[in-house]
């Protein structure tokens, strides 16, 4: 193990494979214990250059990868500026996870199958070469199907980023739009960064103004449990008139993914009607349930619907 | 690497593998901070670092470095959270507590700090204490003491004991469960389960490690999890590898995973043969009843009373498409018990060959006579130590195989050996509620009587037999003719044991539906139907109660309601049969000034210490401090295990006769003593050793059973009885349903213990919210793996899913009981999730008929 304090030192000792990166380990040390990763493991926990969150001259906000989810649900400007990001992170896990879990650990979580998630089986995600899930127990799987694999993408924090259109930048100096860090038709990992590289932060464009955002987690508990559909939605509207729309979904792919379809009927109507029923018609089309997760259909529809009617409210 | 543990610097070593949590309890011994879930879900295991709540069973133990922590133990005892948790009973069996706690602390302080001294509201509250889960459902008193706490109301030292009487131990941490116990020399046990569904198992090969055998003596695993052998080394990690080293030579037999194929002809059997039918183990309490086999299924008509009428009634009912008919098919899901303290067992063998355990068992007394018989001891050589016990449930009865397992170990080692099961062990292979699928028929005569009732369960519970879920249908609305049938659907998947109100449940989720069906088909209140096909005058009076209550009397007419949020009230009523436990003895002794008092039962949070405390206290006119209980120890007079509602009603008397007996004693002893009133301190202390024996007393008029059955236990005299009136409110858009409000009559006659007693009937309404709504236990349908095998996949209610909740206690109509009162601890849960269900009804005009009423299963009802 190693724990680098600067970020030169955390990306010589990922380039030189003496560990893979470990943040809050919340789901690295949960891997762990199923026997699906294994140390050594370099820790970022002291690298406290990228913690925070900051205003760039540009008007654009830089979370560095090690700011805690808490973190981010807690602050003003954010709050100000990005609400439906806010949302999505003060609603995720427990008060106790979000203290420890950082964005960057957010966006690169391994899924929740539970077949993954048990050491007893092997499947695409860990080596194998079937998906026991499809056959089998799979109420929670994707609807929207972009693969062989069917664990929905787990990442709250990335449906919100994608609708925000972040970028997450890397140490080596590239910079990845979140909307790229994902692969629904990879059924061997949950996103597409190769495993030395270090994520530095995550850029979010400057804010629209007089844009109106909401996010929603669809549960049976009332707290603490993972989404069956989440989505964020963000508005522009100039003479009641929708001028912008961003539909963002998650707990329904293999990825995050945008609704460009709804999006794009969503321009130009009317706000006072309320969500046109003829905006979300094409759901249904995008979707190709199993046998055991056909209500998520619906289920995606009445959250989009909630979404944007709080958004609209909002204006 | 250096931290600040409690205001202390500490330095400990670190493997960049383990655990904060690890660290906090193993290294530094704090073992007030708890280990449930082990993957991020419950809180038990929340310490503050550097203020701030955290779950240390994900932290690596390196993020702690130049940090402080402060741990449950940290608090004091004297923090404003503490004294709360104490004051408002937040607490059952304790094991969620110091989690809790901990969280509690941070958030009073920060909320005081930002809004001063007054209340959140309960939403605040809920937001707060999201990341933690209580098995128990203490949640009502955990919103109580949070409010208090944040309005200024515990900052002074207490003038009251609290209610609970060793609350204080379990808000600071000090108490001691049997997964806190390391003694020198210790060695770790992991148990090696079957990976097969159906199996002989030809051999096993230990790699080299000690092993012990688990095998019944077919040598036959019949369901993924069964356990098979277990080895032991000098750490955890250690055993882990060894078990990992194991390997075990299985001849696949052809299995049976689901219910549907296990009917078919030339299905696989899951018991072939006579004697390995006689193996199977029973899912209910006491006997197993008798039942006749064909294939897998097991048919018993035990409960059915002039059956041939119930069938020629019902049969011409459907012939006329009689309007006052209701058939319909109900099903319930498998629920699982998930106490939070695992099931543990810490095994000594000493010098002179005597057995030594440590374990977390709701039958001390049980278990020690169990595992003398088992391994050749008398049971006075078997001493059975459980101080406390992190729930059960039902799951912690006898000589279960962790107990098994440490023992063999401890004597093949000659070591202490402890085995503690983590959670996926728990949740596969430590018992469940069987899932069902009833078929109800329920007929009413024109003018609105019972005419005919026929229920015909299929339970669900793997290679468990033994439903009594139709039986049970006997004890409900008088006489009329029945038909009742249970059907033992066998698989192979792991057993069924009882779980509070065993068959009752999902019973009542059938019959509570289908009366309130004809209530609602002639147009009738449902309460007033109720009244008039139940003959007994203690759910009367629940039932007068319940009717007057405004929630009720302004309830919508069902389907009415319009919109995408509809609120409903339903009601359920329940009744449970009273056990009592004959052979129950409460010993008193004084020393120095002080009455201690044992008996050999046990607290699994049921509050067995309060109830002997409460009595004894009161009938010597002593303060509470002045009275000590010790129970969770084999080694005494014999007492009730804590299961089938009869631990209250068998030492509340036994204690009261102590006292009787103590007083006459002192009065030959110290002739002052006063022949009734307070017992002055000086007479306790003069008579310094003193010591008598109280007994249970037989009822006036006997028991039902002249002779003892099961464990030692009587069926009495009466049934006790609860009305639950619940209001919801159904998401129609997402299909979600939000218990919003509960009101819980309870008819056991006295209640010794109030706010203990209120605090059990609550948390039997979140349990009950559980089974309604979210639990399910949930295999892969190829292998028969048990894929909710952690908390994040077995959905168990949190803090924000709790109905405010009103309990009523009709206290009379148990004269004939020695103290008056019986056990609620089954009856307070079991008709909750029909009352749910009938609220479903009510508010939206669509009729929930499986369990959990998960979202999806709501659109689809809807239908929209
Ligand atoms: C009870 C519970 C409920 C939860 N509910 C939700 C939920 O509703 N929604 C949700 O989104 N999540 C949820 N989570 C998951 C949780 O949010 C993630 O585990 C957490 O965000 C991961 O962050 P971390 O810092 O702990 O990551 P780690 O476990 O440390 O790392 C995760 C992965 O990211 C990599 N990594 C981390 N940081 C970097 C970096 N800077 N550069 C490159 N690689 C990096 C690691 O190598 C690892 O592969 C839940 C978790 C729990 C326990
Ligand atoms: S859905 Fe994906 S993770 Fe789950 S079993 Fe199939 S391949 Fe594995
Ligand atoms: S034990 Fe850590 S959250 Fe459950
Ligand atoms: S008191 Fe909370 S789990 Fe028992």
């Amino acid at each position: 193990m190693t724990t680098p304090t600067t970020v030169h030192a955390a990306t010589e000792a990922l380039a030189s494979h003496a560990g893979r990166a470990r943040a809050g380990g919340t789901d690295v040390v949960a891997l762990a214990h199923a026997r699906r990763v294994e140390g050594p493991f370099v820790d970022l926990h002291r690298l406290t250059e990228l913690r925070g969150i900051s205003r760039r001259p540009d008007g654009s906000t830089l979370v560095g990868a090690t700011t805690t989810i808490a973190e981010v649900a807690a602050d003003a400007t954010l709050r100000a500026h990005y609400p439906a990001l806010v949302a999505t992170a003060g609603a995720l896990a427990t008060p106790q996870i979000r203290a420890v879990a950082t964005v960057g650990g957010n966006l690169l979580q391994r899924n929740r199958c539970s077949y993954y998630r048990n050491p007893a089986f092997s499947c695409l995600q860990s080596g194998g070469d079937t998906c026991p899930a499809r056959e089998g127990e799979h109420q929670h799987a994707a609807v929207i199907d972009q693969g062989p694999c069917v664990a929905p993408h787990p990442s709250s924090m990335a449906v919100a980023l994608l609708a925000h259109e972040a970028s997450a930048h890397l140490a080596d100096g590239g910079s990845v739009p979140v909307a790229e860090l994902y692969d629904g038709t990879d059924p061997t990992r949950d996103h597409q960064l190769s495993p030395g590289r270090l994520v530095t932060g995550i850029e979010l464009p400057p804010p629209v103004p007089g844009e109106a955002a909401a996010h929603h987690r669809a549960t049976a508990r009332s707290r603490a449990e993972w989404p069956l559909v989440e989505a964020v939605a963000r508005l522009s509207i100039s003479d009641g008139v929708i001028s912008g729309a961003v539909v963002a979904v998650g707990a329904v792919a293999r990825s995050p993914v945008r609704l460009t379809e709804v999006e794009d009927a969503l321009v130009n109507s009317p706000v006072s009607d309320g969500p046109p029923p003829a905006a979300l018609a094409g759901i249904t089309g995008l979707c190709s349930p199993l046998p055991g997760n056909g209500y998520k259909v619906e289920l995606l529809r009445a959250t989009v619907t909630e979404v944007l009617e709080r958004a609209l409210r909002q204006d | 690497m250096d931290i600040v543990v409690n205001d202390t610097a500490t330095e400990v070593s670190t493997d960049p593998d383990t655990t904060a949590v690890e660290v906090v309890r193993e290294d530094l011994a704090l073992t007030g901070t708890k280990l449930s879930c082990g993957t991020g879900v419950c809180g038990a295991c929340t310490v503050l670092v550097d203020g701030s709540p955290t779950a240390s069973c994900l932290l690596p133990a390196t993020a702690l470095e130049g940090r402080t922590v402060t741990t449950v133990e940290g608090l004091g005892g004297s923090h404003p959270a503490q004294r709360a948790f104490a004051a408002h009973d937040a607490l059952q069996c304790g094991y969620c507590t110091p989690g809790f706690v901990v969280e509690a602390a941070a958030f009073v302080d920060r909320w005081r700090a930002e809004h001063g001294d007054v209340a959140p509201d309960r939403a605040a509250i809920a937001d707060a204490m999201a990341g933690h889960l209580c098995r128990c459902g203490a949640y009502e008193g955990i919103y109580a003491a949070v409010a208090a706490a944040c309005r200024g109301e515990h900052d002074t030292e207490p003038e009251h004991a609290p209610p609970r009487a060793e609350a204080m131990s379990k808000v600071t941490g000090e108490a001691t469960y049997t997964t806190d116990v390391h003694p020198d020399g210790c060695q770790f046990g992991v148990i090696v389960r079957s990976t097969a569904a159906h199996a002989r198992v030809r051999a096993v090969d230990g790699g080299g490690s000690p092993l012990v055998d688990l095998l019944p003596d077919d040598r036959t695993v019949r369901y993924v999890g069964q356990p098979v052998a277990a080895v032991v080394a000098p750490t955890r990690a250690k055993a882990l590898a060894a078990a990992e080293a194991v390997t075990v030579d299985y001849e696949t037999l052809p299995a049976v995973l689901d219910p549907e194929s296990a009917r078919e002809d030339g299905a696989p059997v899951v018991y072939p043969s006579k004697r390995e039918r006689r193996s199977a183990p029973s899912s209910a309490e006491g006997a197993t009843v008798p039942g006749s086999w064909s294939g897998n299924l097991r048919r018993s008509t035990l409960g059915s009373w002039r059956s041939a009428t119930a069938t020629r009634r019902l049969r011409a009912a459907a012939e006329r498409d009689d309007p006052n008919l209701v058939t319909a098919e109900f099903s319930t899901g498998i629920q699982l018990h998930n106490a939070m303290e695992p099931h543990g067992c810490v095994a000594r063998w000493d010098e002179r060959g005597q057995l030594h355990l440590r374990t977390s068992t709701q039958t001390v007394g049980v278990l020690a006579r169990e595992a003398a018989k088992r391994w050749g001891l008398s049971p006075q050589q078997v001493h059975v130590v459980a101080e406390h016990v992190g729930g059960g449930f039902g799951a912690k009865s006898g000589l279960t195989t962790e107990t098994v397992a440490a023992v063999e170990l401890a004597r093949k080692t000659g070591t202490p050996v402890r085995v503690v099961l983590d959670r996926a062990e728990e949740l596969t292979d430590t018992g469940n509620r069987p899932g069902t699928r009833t078929r109800l028929s329920l007929l009413a005569t024109p003018s609105g009587d019972l005419a005919a009732l026929g229920m015909d369960v299929h339970a669900e519970g793997g290679v468990s037999i033994s439903s009594v879920a139709a039986l049970l249908a006997r004890l409900f609305y008088g006489t009329a003719p029945r038909r009742l049938r249970d059907i033992d659907v066998t698989t192979n998947h792991p057993p069924g044991v009882p779980f509070r109100g065993p068959g009752a449940a999902p019973m009542l989720w059938a019959l509570e539906q289908g009366v309130d069906e004809i209530a609602h088909r002639r147009g009738e209140d449902p309460i007033e139907l109720r009244r008039r096909w139940d003959g007994n005058p203690k759910r009367h009076a629940l039932y007068d109660w319940a009717a007057a209550l405004p929630v009720w009397l302004e309830r919508p007419t069902a389907g009415s309601a319009t919109g995408r949020f509809r609120r409903g009230v339903g009601v359920a009523a329940a009744n449970w049969h009273y056990m009592a436990n004959p052979g129950t003895e409460v010993e008193v002794t004084l020393d120095r000034g002080t009455v201690v008092a044992r008996t050999g039962t046990q607290d699994i949070g049921t509050g067995a210490r309060s109830v002997v405390t409460n009595v004894l206290a009161e009938e010597l006119g002593l303060p509470v401090e002045r009275v000590r209980v010790e129970v969770g120890h084999s080694a005494t007079v014999h007492g009730p295990p804590s299961f089938g509602s009869q631990t209250t009603t068998s030492i509340g008397p036994a204690a009261s006769d102590a006292a009787r007996g103590l007083r006459a004693a002192l009065r030959e002893r110290v002739p002052e003593t006063p022949p009734e009133g307070p017992v002055p301190p000086e007479a306790l202390e003069r008579a310094e050793g003193m010591r008598v024996v109280g007994k249970r007393h037989r009822d006036r008029r006997g028991y039902l059973t002249p002779f003892t059955v099961g464990d030692g236990f009587a069926l009495g005299r009466g049934l006790s009885g609860a009305v639950h009136v619940t209001e919801v409110e159904v998401d129609t858009r997402l299909g979600r349903v939000r218990p919003t409000r509960v009101w819980a009559g309870v008819a056991a006659g006295r209640v010794y213990a109030p706010r203990l007693a209120r605090n059990q009937c609550e948390g039997g309404v979140v349990q009950g919210v559980g089974y309604a709504l979210y639990e399910e236990r949930r295999a892969d349908p190829a292998t028969g793996t048990v894929l909710t095998d952690n908390m994040e996949d077995y959905r168990i209610p949190g803090i924000g899913d709790t109905p405010e909740t009103v309990v009523h206690f009709h206290e009379g109509g148990w004269d004939h009981v020695r103290g008056g009162g019986v056990g609620l601890g089954e009856v307070s849960t079991i008709g909750v999730a029909a009352s749910i269900g009938n609220a479903v009804f009510n508010a939206t005009g669509w009729r929930p008929r499986d369990l959990p009423i998960r979202p999806d299963r709501v659109l689809k009802g809807l239908g929209s």
